[in-house]
This record gives structure tokens, C-alpha cells and sequence, in this order.
């Protein structure tokens, strides 16, 4: 398992198309900077009667949705863009193989989520100073770990969304698709279904249940655990698809 | 040693390996010879665990080849030179492999300048020549300093220095005792290159024999059309 994880991390490190899903992930972080910024310039110059309807200038809510589709490619990077004739002759024990990338993603996609989460509240909490709410919407670090914790929690599902769906299409390309469409698509489509089907359905969508996870949203259809665990159903139906295809498929 | 028992692949109603039973034994090269579609890629990925047999088994030093432990250390495989990811670096490449298999890296540089490929190990693969990529390929499976060794179609795109070189390559390994088994079109090639030869058609066996006993009264070509002839897809 040592030698395989090593070879994927090498892999993975040794094209240019990682490192560039890491870039844009720099650059969306220090975009939702600048974005905080400006909202903050905007607050200041503001009568008072306004600012208390302006929203949050925290960056990491808008970059996270952005940091979960890259990790997603990342994955699905991992699954797909080495042939898999390859692979299997230099590590031919499948479980092995698949337990590598599924520990190699897994990593990253904490780090990368850990890293842009914790530089986005971090730079937005500098940025907002003591404003008070609604522009600075956190009331401590109580409040903001939750949070936080959701978020990279559902970038490490979105990563292993990405390996699984990889591994079961064998294309980056229809898995980026696949992956755009679950965490973009329906999301935009479940609210515009009959009522009450579109509170149901629009509960177990991954950027709703992010919120739901922090349970921060007043009245929300899933509690902490509950959608936790819809997230972690995401992770199941795709990696499991992923490895059974992975085990049984010529390669 | 690498043996075939009653190996069959069925793909829906279409058989491409049928009953396919030989031995490659060490010390010689074994030529694998056969029309198109006569089944040798895909007994050859089923050798290596790629696709797996409707019946039958291959076994390689006596085991499955997903059974063995660090497979690039016992046996060397270039199946397709082309499948490899084409933006990494060739070093990168071996650097990748020999890690899997618990290889030293230093291994991966000595190879690319045994290959003669030292010059370009710091280009990506997409700039190399197919004869290039085809070398980048038996360093990749003379990496682990394997004992089997498996090359499906050689000397495609291969200059003749190039020919010549994999030819004294293949016949140096097998002097060595290595078990070297390779697949081929060209048979003025296989008939400079093997000591022995399995020819398959439509997924059977149709002769394993000595090359010496093939060619005694004509060329290794006339006795393979005879062998093959109305065999062919």
C-alpha cells in the first residue's frame, strides 16, 4: 500500500493539470478577497440604514461551491488520466490500487479545502475588522468552526465524488460533466419542482447540505447528522460504483 | 516460466481465446505469431491479470500475475507504449513505475542512459518519436531487472539500429535465462530474433514448436501461411 500510495502521489505531482486545478484555487481564494474588500468599501461608504441589509462579507461562502468542483476534478484527474493498462501492470492488486487513490484524494482534498477555507475566513475576518453583523457574520470562533468543518467536509466528499464517478466512466472529461451537473444542475433545477418536493429535494443538494451540516440554517430540513450522513450516502453510491467497476471491468 | 492452461476468453457470443494451452519456458526467446485477431494481445492481457479469463488460468513463475508480489521485479511488460500519460516527463514516468513496485529511482536514470534516451529523460513524452516512446517502454519493463519478460510488437516504429538493438536485447536476456516472450508481425524479424514460437489463429493453438523445426525446409514465413492460411479472420 506504501509503494502504490507513492507511485499515485507521484502521479499525481508529475503533470501539469494538478497544479494548475491548485492555481485556480489560489486565484478564487485571493478573488474572494478582493471581493470582501470591495464589499467592505462599499459597507463603509453606506448610510446606516443600508448596511444593515448588506450581506456577509465572509469570501469562504462563495468560494467554497468553487473549491468543491475543483477538487472534484482533481479526482477525477486521478481516476482517469493515466491509462489504466498501466496502472494495473505496475500495481495489479485492484483493491490496493484503489485504496491508494481513494487515500490520495482524501488527503489533498482536506488539505486544499483546510488551506482555502482557513486563508478565505482568515483574510475576510481581517478585512471585516469589528464591524458588526450582518457584514461580519460570525460571532467567534465558535462560530466559525462549524462552519468551516462543513465545508471541508463536503470538499473531501465532492474529492471522492469526482475519484468514484472517474473510476466508473473512465473519462475526465463526461466525469467533470457528471460532476457539474450534481453539485450546479440540479441544484438550480430542485427549487422550481412542486412544492413539497422542492424543499425535499433541494435538502439533500450538496451546496444546501453544507449549510445544513454547519446547522446554521434557521428551519432546516436535515439536521447536523442527517445531512452529514445524505453527504456521506454522495461518497457510497459514486465510490462504490467506481470500485465495483474498477474490480470486475477488463481493464 | 510463463504457462497457459486451457486459457478462453468470451467476449458475449464471440470467443477470442479458445482452449489456448503452451509454455514459455526461460533461456529462449518464444516468438507469439498469429493473423490479426488470431487473440495474442488479449492473452497477453490475460497473463497479466488485465483481462480476466472466462476459463482457464495463466500463471507466470507459478503464480497469477496479480498475486505476485512487486510484479514489475518478476516480470517486464511493454503491451502498448502508447498508454502512457503523455504531458509527464520520461523520467517521471519510470520514476512513477520503479515507485510502485519499491524500486530505486537511481534505477529510472540508468535505464533512460541504457536506452538511450539520457538526453531527452527531462522532456515530456508527447515530444518523443514513436521509436522513442517504443525504447522509454523496454526501460519500463527492464526496470524491476525482471526474470519473464513480455513485449507485444517490439520493433514497431523502430529505426533498423533500433531492430538491431531490441533483437540483441531480447537474445542477451534470454542467454541470461530470462524467459522472454514476444508477439510480432514480421517474421524475417521473429526468425532472426526467436528460438522457439507459438502460433495461434482465431484463439487456437496451431503449433509450439522449436524455430529450428519450422524453418528446416523453407522460411518462417512460408510455414506460418501454410499454418495460418484460411485461418485468418
Amino acid at each position: 500500500m506504501k509503494n502504490a500510495l507513492a507511485a499515485e502521489w507521484l502521479k499525481l505531482r508529475t503533470v501539469r493539470a494538478p497544479w494548475g486545478l491548485v492555481a485556480t484555487i489560489g486565484l478564487m481564494v485571493a478573488a474572494g478577497a478582493l471581493l470582501s474588500w470591495l464589499i467592505v468599501q462599499d459597507y463603509d461608504t453606506s448610510p446606516a440604514a443600508e448596511q444593515a441589509k448588506f450581506a456577509s462579507a465572509d469570501s469562504s461562502v462563495v468560494i467554497t461551491p468553487v473549491v468543491q468542483f475543483l477538487v472534484a476534478a482533481l479526482g477525477a484527474l486521478v481516476a482517469t488520466s493515466d491509462p489504466r493498462l498501466t496502472a494495473l501492470a505496475a500495481v495489479p492488486d485492484r483493491k490496493r490500487l484503489l485504496a491508494a487513490k481513494t487515500a490520495l484524494v482524501a488527503t489533498t482534498a482536506v488539505v486544499l479545502g483546510a488551506a482555502a477555507l482557513a486563508f478565505s475566513i482568515g483574510t475576510s475576518v481581517l478585512i471585516m475588522g469589528d464591524r458588526p453583523p450582518p457584514i461580519a457574520p460570525w460571532d467567534g470562533l465558535g462560530d466559525v468552526l462549524p462552519w468551516a468543518g462543513a465545508a471541508v467536509l463536503s470538499i473531501l466528499v465532492t474529492g471522492l465524488v469526482g475519484l468514484g464517478i472517474g473510476l466508473a466512466v473512465r473519462s475526465t472529461a463526461v466525469t467533470i460533466v457528471v460532476v457539474g451537473v450534481l453539485l450546479w444542475g440540479l441544484p438550480a433545477i430542485t427549487p422550481m419542482l412542486p412544492d413539497p418536493w422542492n424543499m425535499d429535494a433541494s435538502a439533500v443538494m450538496v451546496p444546501y447540505l453544507v449549510w445544513e451540516v454547519a446547522g446554521i440554517v434557521d428551519d432546516a430540513p436535515l439536521g447536523p447528522p442527517a445531512a452529514a450522513g445524505t453527504l456521506i450516502v454522495y461518497v457510497l453510491v459514486t465510490l462504490g460504483t467506481g470500485t465495483v467497476t474498477l474490480l470486475r471491468r477488463d481493464a | 516460466m510463463i504457462e497457459v492452461r486451457n486459457l478462453t476468453k468470451r467476449y458475449g457470443d464471440t470467443t477470442a481465446v479458445d482452449g489456448l494451452s503452451f509454455t514459455v519456458h526461460p533461456g529462449l526467446v518464444t516468438g507469439f505469431l498469429g493473423p490479426n485477431g488470431a487473440g495474442k494481445s488479449t492473452t497477453m492481457r490475460m497473463i497479466l491479470g488485465l483481462d480476466r479469463p472466462t476459463e482457464g488460468e495463466a500463471l507466470v513463475n507459478g503464480k497469477r500475475y496479480q498475486d505476485l508480489d512487486h510484479p514489475l521485479r518478476h516480470v517486464g511488460v511493454l503491451l502498448d507504449p502508447s498508454a502512457v500519460h503523455h504531458g509527464r516527463k520520461a523520467l517521471d514516468h519510470l520514476r512513477w513505475l520503479a515507485a510502485s513496485n519499491g524500486i530505486s529511482g537511481k534505477r529510472a536514470v540508468e535505464l533512460l542512459e541504457q536506452v538511450g534516451l539520457g538526453g531527452v529523460r527531462h522532456k515530456r513524452i508527447k515530444t518523443l518519436s514513436l521509436g522513442m516512446k517504443q525504447r522509454l517502454g523496454v526501460a519500463a519493463a527492464l526496470l524491476g531487472d525482471p526474470h519473464v519478460l513480455m513485449f507485444d510488437e517490439p520493433v514497431n516504429g523502430l529505426d533498423p539500429e533500433g531492430v538491431r538493438w531490441i533483437r540483441d536485447l531480447m537474445r542477451g536476456l534470454a542467454k541470461e535465462g530470462r524467459t522472454v516472450f514476444v508477439s510480432s508481425h514480421l517474421m524475417s524479424e521473429m526468425a532472426l530474433t526467436a528460438d522457439h514460437v507459438v502460433i495461434v489463429a482465431r484463439g487456437q493453438l496451431v503449433q509450439e514448436t522449436p524455430m529450428e523445426a519450422l524453418t528446416r525446409n523453407g522460411s518462417l514465413e512460408d510455414a506460418y501461411l501454410d499454418l495460418t492460411s484460411g485461418r485468418g479472420l
